[in-house]
């Protein structure tokens, strides 16, 4: 199942409690291992619930660049009842812990970083000689800004006014070796898109309705790509977490796992309430 | 089979290309930024709605393609050989070959090819492209073969490596040569030697068989010009007929033809004295021609006689190659 498969069917009535189930369900995902890119799902929540409620079904498509960020997709595609999580990270399982060709949800996903801006102008382009009005949503994260690639694929856009495809830059200054700020300087991120053509929304990436509200002005047509600048936290959402959590790749020991999901299915429960 | 000094085209793979575009509406051009080098400049003028310059992004070029071929398109990718495989390696593993998605990567001026030394030599693009799964690695060896690729290739299921050589592209094949996909063709009988060529190499062989042939050894020629999936059936089958075998390709002996045979012969438990004729492990300097650095290299027809020669234990000098002798316009090897 991928999202623009013909005949793909969902509906999000409220992104603000998809973000949190993608939270819950996330938790869940990575406890059995103790261990995995949950960082990814709490800053990546908003943007990818966000993402499927702008979504036409069958219709648009949903990039996910960095193939460390599945988990957030697999957990919203489980929530609506799109797919079955069961094997999750098991040996054997289509769903691995990094996208791969298996992947489900997702139209393209990679787990070598800097590749899936490439990929979503491949289809914006594929859609132009079709004739189709597809949107193209592609998760970039900002750590992938330090790949070349990225850039060669930012001009290429802007100069053929791809004006389909969204980009939403998770902007949580997470990467492997520690805080992407104390590796490269990727600063100032929204001049550098807006010096390279595209149209540019800064924003704070944890506010549903702001992005929600991004996603729908970028569609209008312009001649111009457009990337929302997601400002996120790796830890966002849940309290619990301790302050020196390694975002690339969070530990999750039993105990917390249940703190976590006690934390979550309140908040959760308080929403609906 | 013509005979040296062979008479040269010009753009037979661009009028190729033409041609298999006008059958099929799904073939995309891609150039990055070598649109006339690679003979391309036939497909913009003709369906310049189909041509997209990738410009000097060759990465981001490669991942685009394999979206396009996603979407149901049948992208050609077209720059020089070095750059089409080296450089954006990682995105035709990822994009490309590990979906299986029918991507004809066009690499021109393969091996020593160029004079633009050691920066824009393909000299191991057949051993990067032949490691990737799913890949078809073809190398043709003149202007009949050429002729006939882009249609050969166009419903093959996987990605497809093409290497090419640029410019003036000798005819040595007559025109009811049919090249296939899935045969290496043996060229002539032969018990004493079996000798693989590929690609460019293939000129030299030839005329290595006829230096030896005048004095009683007995050369099977066999032209491969897919090395992957290699043909091992009448790889092993010339091998067994011969009492050494020889390969000769303007690539690295590490990883392309003469390392494709070996593999197929070890395996098979065919045991005979190989001798492999190509770029010794080297990067080649000093270009200015390309017949230079063939000779400086050893990828030569004295080379070859030399080599088949000391293989057979034949004792005194090797005959003398036969001087190359080529009109502007006409290609003979060296």
């Amino acid at each position: 199942m991928h999202v623009s498969d013909a005949g793909a069917g969902w509906a999000v009535p409220d992104p603000r409690e998809l973000a949190l189930r993608i939270r819950l369900r996330a938790v869940r995902m990575v406890a059995p291992q103790g261990f995995g890119y949950l960082g990814q799902a709490l800053s990546s929540a908003e943007q990818v619930a966000a993402m499927f409620a702008s979504a036409r079904p069958g219709v648009d498509r949903i990039v996910c660049s960095p193939g460390h960020y599945i988990i957030g997709p697999f957990a919203a595609a489980a929530e609506l009842g799109l797919i079955d999580l069961s094997g999750y990270g098991q040996n054997g399982s289509a769903f691995e812990a990094i996208g791969t060709e298996r992947s489900p949800v997702v139209d393209y996903t990679c787990g070598s970083l800097g590749q899936g801006l490439s990929a979503a102008l491949g289809f914006a382009l594929a859609d132009r000689f079709r004739g189709s009005d597809a949107r193209i949503f592609t998760l970039v994260s900002d750590g992938e800004l330090e790949e070349g690639q990225v850039w060669e694929a930012a001009l290429f856009a802007a100069h053929h006014r791809l004006d389909r495809l969204t980009v939403l830059l998770d902007a949580n200054n997470s990467q492997v070796d520690g805080p992407v700020d104390s590796i490269t300087t990727l600063e100032p991120i929204a001049a550098k898109w807006s010096a390279f053509g595209w149209r540019v929304w800064d924003l704070d990436g944890h506010d549903v309705s702001a992005l929600r509200a991004a996603l729908a002005a970028a569609a209008a047509p312009s001649g111009q790509p457009g990337v929302l600048v997601c400002r996120t936290s790796t830890r966002h959402g849940l309290d619990c977490l301790p302050a020196d959590a390694d975002g690339h790749f969070i530990k999750l020991p039993p105990s917390l796992a249940a703190a976590a999901v006690r934390e979550l299915t309140g908040k959760l429960e308080a929403l609906r309430a | 089979m013509r005979e040296p000094p062979y008479r040269t085209e010009l753009k037979p793979y661009g009028r190729a290309l033409v041609e298999a575009a006008r059958q099929r509406g799904e073939i995309l051009c891609l150039s990055g930024d070598l649109t006339r080098q690679t003979e391309v400049d036939l497909f913009q003028a003709e369906f310049p709605g189909r041509f997209i310059h990738g410009g000097m992004a060759e990465a981001n070029m490669m991942s685009m393609a394999g979206a396009l071929a996603r979407c149901g398109f049948l992208p050609f990718v077209h720059t020089f050989g070095v750059f089409a495989t080296r450089r954006p390696y990682d995105q035709i593993a990822n994009a490309i070959a590990y979906p299986n998605l029918p991507v004809r990567i066009i690499g021109f001026m393969p091996g020593v090819s160029t004079p633009g030394g050691p920066s824009h030599q393909a000299t191991d693009d057949v051993a990067l492209m032949r490691a990737l799964p799913n890949m078809t690695v073809v190398d043709v060896a003149d202007a009949v073969e050429t002729r006939q690729v882009a249609a050969a290739v166009v419903d093959v299921p996987g990605p497809v490596y093409v290497r090419l050589k640029r410019g003036e592209i000798p005819v040595i094949f007559g025109d009811d040569h049919v090249l296939r996909l899935d045969r290496a063709a043996v060229l002539s009988p032969g018990t004493d030697v079996a000798l693989f060529a590929s690609g460019m190499m293939l000129a030299a062989a030839l005329a290595a068989a006829r230096a030896l042939g005048s004095h009683g050894v007995s050369v099977s020629v066999v032209n491969v010009p897919v090395i992957k999936p290699l043909d091992s059936a009448t790889v092993l089958s010339a091998a067994a007929g011969a009492r050494v075998v020889v390969t000769a390709e303007n690539h690295s002996v590490i990883g392309g033809l003469g390392s494709a045979v070996a593999e197929t012969m070890a395996e098979a438990g065919l045991g005979r004295p190989l001798r492999r004729v190509g770029l010794r492990d080297t990067f080649a300097e000093g270009s200015s021609d390309a017949s230079f650095l063939f000779e400086k290299y050893g990828l030569s027809t004295g080379t070859l006689v030399e080599t088949i020669w000391s293989a057979l234990g034949r004792p005194g000098a090797a005959p003398a190659a036969p001087a190359a002798a080529a009109e502007s316009g006409e290609y003979s090897p060296v």
